[in-house]
């Protein structure tokens, strides 16, 4: 342990620790660049200097370990000129241009500039031009120019994702940051180098110029793309999610996502959605509202005997939908084929982040009882088709079109379906309840290492007013030991806050879904079930009471960072 | 048969006569009005806008009539009426002029020569509060009734000072007939018997036709518009026609009693002229004279703010009531010593 | 006699009260009489009404109009870069900006530019912030607009050559 002093708070820290980290610790930011908690020191950006007694010159603060009785000052007059100098420095070659940058309200060195700059420029000559727009590979676009030279892109490739594909070329004002030759940035886990640029220089192909940081609204999710369940902002605006980004979840995803993931907020957006419940009329699928489509349902289902329907839950749906789906079943159908469908790409996994199961929720649908028991799984669903064992097939959130074979076995069977997206066993049904995606309804993902975590609304349905979701979040709140400045600082934008009826950026698509197990509670009730859940923290109530693995959890205990089940 | 004929016809004319008159009037104080604000008023309907009452009368005949929900019909209906009829009756006693002599016969240019004239239009005056009131009571407003409320007690407490400030007149001109009073003055005109007197009612008439300063009854800033909140329409016209009428009936009578009537100042113009023509002129002089008090009716409104509640009240009752009296009594003495 | 502070200097005014009113001007009358002659020559003052529909104002330099966008003359496009800082001042919220990429220098364009005329409060602050001055107030002053779509001025609206607000640009500069 040693004892050191920082701007006259004295603090006892583990041997080891730079300055940086130790002031992170005790609340006080270091302003930094080419630093980052995941990544190699570097010590180029030359931000971090501070002045510690007994040395004769400033000291960069994220290589400098802190010794037993050191004493360092982050505000004195020789470090606030030092700071002005480098910026002074950067800002020579980098150009003026916030106004069309896509950075800029995220920037580290606009906040930086703003806070420690000095304000003015004494540069009088021409800047220096290098290539911009430069598309380094499929999703990035890099503008040389904007590049401050911190390789923090450099060092990710080569130490997180240990696959080297940018370096520098050149000396002084003329180097240029660029891909080895013939090369492509095209790793999986590539657009994590515009997460970590502190400035500018690397932007995303997919949301260059979409929108300003500001004017968005983020919301914590999780990434629905794989059985990781990476921690994730939903970044919101006229209720459309435009990007997402990762969350620093040290447990779980630490500070990265994947590519794919990016991603998985296109099919949210997607003009195949299904934005109300529909019926079956003359063999054509016709809209129409929730109260006789839930009508509908119940009435196909009172028809059949146990055992006469078959029901699937779904890895892609939460925890609360495939509880409630199993208990309807077995308690309100009284049936024994219950079983979800397992979407697993062999071969698709690493030993970094993607896993092959290709689904969010397979171990929590697993864990509240959407199983098979003695051969009643998907596969004797299967054949009971075959064999006209069934009525009547319930699927939940999935798609069971396999393949042809059971395209063509669906025309036999009435078949109900909640689905987001339009989709194959949309197709053959005779209901469609309209599911609330991922990022419109509230519930929970269980990982595959049993880690609960929690997902919440941030495209709102119809009926739902901004009001009833959000509340404010404190600006200026920094995480510990992250050394990012937390986006969510923005969360609740100005225009989402403010916007009314009459607003046409307020008035974005407001589709007609719900969360299945509102669906589900609604059916049960028409057959005779009591089910009175007000919320899906009421569903998540009953599974932390029923299921044991799920004992002694709630969602205050998952919080923002999820929480482990009880494995023994 | 013949003079029953002759009294419709000169009714008729009368009211025509007054009809125009407030119409123009409309116009002309928004003109003047416009002219002390440094403005133009209206200036587009017509050479020099004077069309502007025409359309005026066409835009309020047309417009949409409410009648609020909770509002007493009758009264409602009534109030409006009441106030024009107390107006155009004021007039009725009023001599405008001598005679004309048409085919030898002597027509009065008055439409009723009734003896107790001043006593007539003190007692019709009166009357006049019933419409502000009943409006105000009907409407079920609550700034109607308060504007009601004013205007009646305004109302009563100024026309008591007004009908005292006459008895020096009578007494000086010894007859409660108009015409005579208006003869009695052929030479020396009242004011210059009766200064005070003549201040007094000028005062009270203001206060009784609740022009500025004594407004309250339908003071914007508080009451909306008093009394008249709730009408739209031709109701509200007729309370708007009545408020001209009662000005230019209280210019005549301010002329009648203190300003000679239809005599020309300082020269005797009528004698020896065609009494036709003398008569005419009588009527324009005697208008001219009221026109003149009508614009300084206008000058007053843009001139001074409205009294507040109880400096109204003092006014009426501490001021204008015992100079009034003292007036009265003054006034006698002096008849009986000389 | 009170002492009043205006402008930082101590200035003496006597206001008179009911106590020192001498006899005449407590009469009222011969004070009632000087107001009358008052507003009997204003009759006769100088008129300052404009006839506004014959007879159009043209307001000065510094009157703020609707705001515009500028069209560049040189380049034929508009200088707007849809950075939202018009937006992101507004405080009333008028303002949209939609960017998207554009094959020009100045990379990004806005797709859609919206002001709400129903919202806009004439203030200026997004001139003001504007870095590519290419918002600015224009004179224009009559607005008329019969729905609240109307209202929302799109880019066909507010696209205006600079040769036109050469009056408001140059004022600008020199406040700057």
């Amino acid at each position: 342990m040693a004892k050191i002093t920082i701007d006259g708070k004295t603090v006892e820290v583990k041997d080891g620790l730079t300055i940086l980290q130790a002031a992170q610790e005790i609340g006080i930011d270091i302003p930094h660049f080419c630093y980052h908690p995941a990544l190699s020191i570097a010590g180029n950006c030359r931000m971090c200097l501070v002045e510690v007694e007994k040395m004769p010159k400033l000291a960069i603060a994220c290589a400098t370990r802190v010794i037993d009785g050191m004493v360092v000052y982050t505000q004195s007059e020789k470090v606030k000129k030092a700071r002005q100098a480098v910026l002074e420095f950067i800002l020579i070659n980098h150009p003026l241009d916030c106004p069309i940058c896509d950075e800029a309200g995220e920037c580290k060195l606009q906040n930086y500039t703003y806070i420690y700059g000095p304000g003015h420029s004494r540069f009088e000559e021409e800047k220096a031009h290098k290539p911009k727009r430069v598309p380094l590979g499929p999703n990035i676009v890099l503008d040389v120019e904007r590049c401050i030279m911190c390789s923090r892109c450099v060092r990710f490739f080569d130490e997180i994702v240990k696959d080297p594909q940018l370096t520098f070329t050149q000396r002084g004002d003329r180097v240029v940051l660029t891909t080895f030759p013939g090369k492509r940035v095209d790793n999986p886990y590539s657009m994590n180098i515009i997460d970590i640029c502190p400035v500018g220089a690397l932007t995303s192909k997919d949301f260059r110029f979409k929108e300003r940081t500001w004017n968005m609204t983020a919301v914590e999710s999780v990434c629905p793309g794989c059985a990781r369940g990476c921690n994730v902002y939903l970044w919101v605006r006229n209720n459309q999610i435009l990007r997402i980004t990762p969350r620093v979840n040290l447990e779980v995803n630490r500070y990265w996502m994947c590519d794919y993931g990016r991603f998985t907020y296109k099919p949210v957006n997607s003009d195949d959605r299904i934005k109300n419940p529909m019926i079956k009329v003359n063999g054509e699928l016709v809209e129409t509202d929730w109260e006789i489509a839930v009508e509908t349902a119940a009435s196909i289902l009172k028809s059949v005997k146990p055992d006469e329907v078959a029901v699937l839950g779904s890895a892609y749906a939460t925890n609360e939908d495939n509880y409630l789906l199993q208990k309807f079943a077995k308690s309100v159908l009284k049936t024994k084929y219950v079983d979800f469908l397992r979407h697993v790409k062999d071969g698709d996994e690493d030993n970094f982040l993607i896993r092959a199961d290709k689904t969010p929720n397979s171990y929590g649908a697993y864990l509240v009882g959407v199983r098979s028991n003695n051969g009643f799984g998907f596969n004797e669903i299967v054949e009971g088709l075959r064999t006209k064992k069934f009525k009547v097939v319930y699927v939940m959130d999935d798609d069971i079109v396999l393949n042809d074979e059971i395209y063509s076995l669906l025309d036999e069977v009435k078949v109900i379906v909640h689905a987001t997206n339009k989709n194959k066993t949309v197709e053959k049904a005779d209901v469609v309840f309209a599911s609330a995606s991922f990022a419109e309804k509230e519930g929970t993902f269980t990982n595959f290492e049993g880690r609960v975590q929690k997902i919440n609304i941030a495209v709102l349905p119809k009926d739902y007013e901004p009001w009833m979701l959000y509340k404010p979040r404190k600006f200026g709140e920094v995480k510990p030991n992250t050394g990012e400045i937390n986006k969510a600082n923005l969360a609740l934008s100005r225009l989402f806050k403010f916007g009314t009826q009459f607003d046409r950026w307020a008035s974005g698509e407001r589709r007609n879904v719900k969360p299945s197990w509102w669906v589900i509670m609604q059916v049960a009730n028409k057959l005779g079930a009591k089910f009175t859940y007000a919320s899906s923290s009421d569903v998540f109530k009953e599974i932390s009471e029923t299921i044991r693995e799920f004992k002694g959890l709630s969602y205050d205990l998952i919080g923002d960072e999820g929480a482990m089940i009880n494995k023994n | 048969m013949e003079s029953i004929l002759i009294a419709i016809l000169k009714a008729i004319i009368f009211i025509l006569l007054f009809l125009t008159f407030s119409a123009v009037l409309t116009y002309v104080e928004r003109r003047i009005s416009a002219f002390i604000q440094d403005r133009l008023g209206p200036n587009r309907v017509g050479p020099f806008g004077l069309f502007q009452p025409i359309a005026d009368v066409v835009k309020i005949i047309f417009k949409e009539e409410i009648i609020p929900a909770n509002a007493d019909r009758t009264l409602h209906t009534l109030a409006p009426i009441i106030s024009l009829f107390v107006a155009y009756s004021v007039f009725a006693v009023l001599p405008i002029g001598e005679k004309l002599v048409i085919d030898g016969k002597e027509i009065k240019l008055v439409l009723a020569d009734v003896n107790v004239g001043f006593l007539y239009i003190l007692a019709l005056s009166s009357l006049g509060v019933y419409g502000v009131t009943l409006s105000g009571w009907s409407s079920n407003n609550k700034y109607s009734l308060l504007g009601a409320l004013r205007a009646s007690a305004q109302m009563i407490s100024y026309e008591l000072s007004l009908g005292l400030s006459l008895v020096g007149v009578v007494l000086v001109s010894g007859s409660i007939q108009i015409d005579e009073i208006i003869r009695s003055q052929a030479n020396v005109w009242n004011i210059f018997y009766q200064p005070v007197g003549f201040i007094i009612f000028l005062v009270s008439v203001f206060a009784e036709t609740n022009r500025l300063p004594f407004d309250l009854p339908e003071a914007e800033p508080e009451l909306v518009a008093g009394y008249h909140t709730e009408y739209s329409g031709m109701k509200f016209g007729a309370f708007y026609l009545a408020e001209y009428t009662n000005i230019i009936t209280a210019s005549l009578l301010v002329t009648a009693f203190f300003l000679g009537g239809w005599y020309f100042p300082f020269v005797d113009i009528y004698s020896g002229l065609n009494p036709n023509l003398s008569a005419i002129l009588q009527v324009i002089v005697f208008f001219g004279k009221a026109s003149l008090i009508i614009f300084l009716f206008m000058l007053v409104r843009w001139t001074l703010p409205r009294f507040r509640y109880d400096q109204l009240m003092r006014l009426g009752w501490q001021v204008l009531l015992p100079l009034a009296l003292l007036n009265v009594l003054v006034t006698g003495l002096v008849k009986i010593l000389l | 006699m009170t002492q009043t502070k205006i402008d930082g200097r101590a200035k003496t005014r006597e206001i008179k009260r009911k106590a020192n009113l001498n006899l005449l001007e407590r009469l009222y009358l011969p004070e009632i009489f000087k107001g009358l002659s008052i507003t009997f020559r204003q009759i006769f003052k100088p008129k300052f009404t404009f006839e506004y529909p014959d007879v159009k104002w043209q307001p000065p330099a510094s009157f703020r109009g609707r705001p515009v966008l500028v069209v560049d003359d040189e380049t034929g496009v508009e200088r707007c870069v849809a950075c939202g800082l018009c937006a992101r001042v507004c405080p009333a919220l008028a303002i949209e900006v939609v960017a998207d990429e554009t094959e020009l220098d100045k990379e990004r364009y806005p797709k859609k530019f919206e002001i709400n005329m129903l919202r806009c409060i004439y203030c200026g602050l997004c001139e003001e912030v504007c870095p590519e001055e290419a918002i600015v107030m224009s004179k224009e002053y009559e607005l008329v607009f019969t729905s609240r779509e109307e209202a929302i001025f799109g880019k066909d609206k507010l696209l205006t050559p600079a040769s036109k607000l050469k009056d408001r640009l140059e004022f600008l500069r020199k406040m700057r």
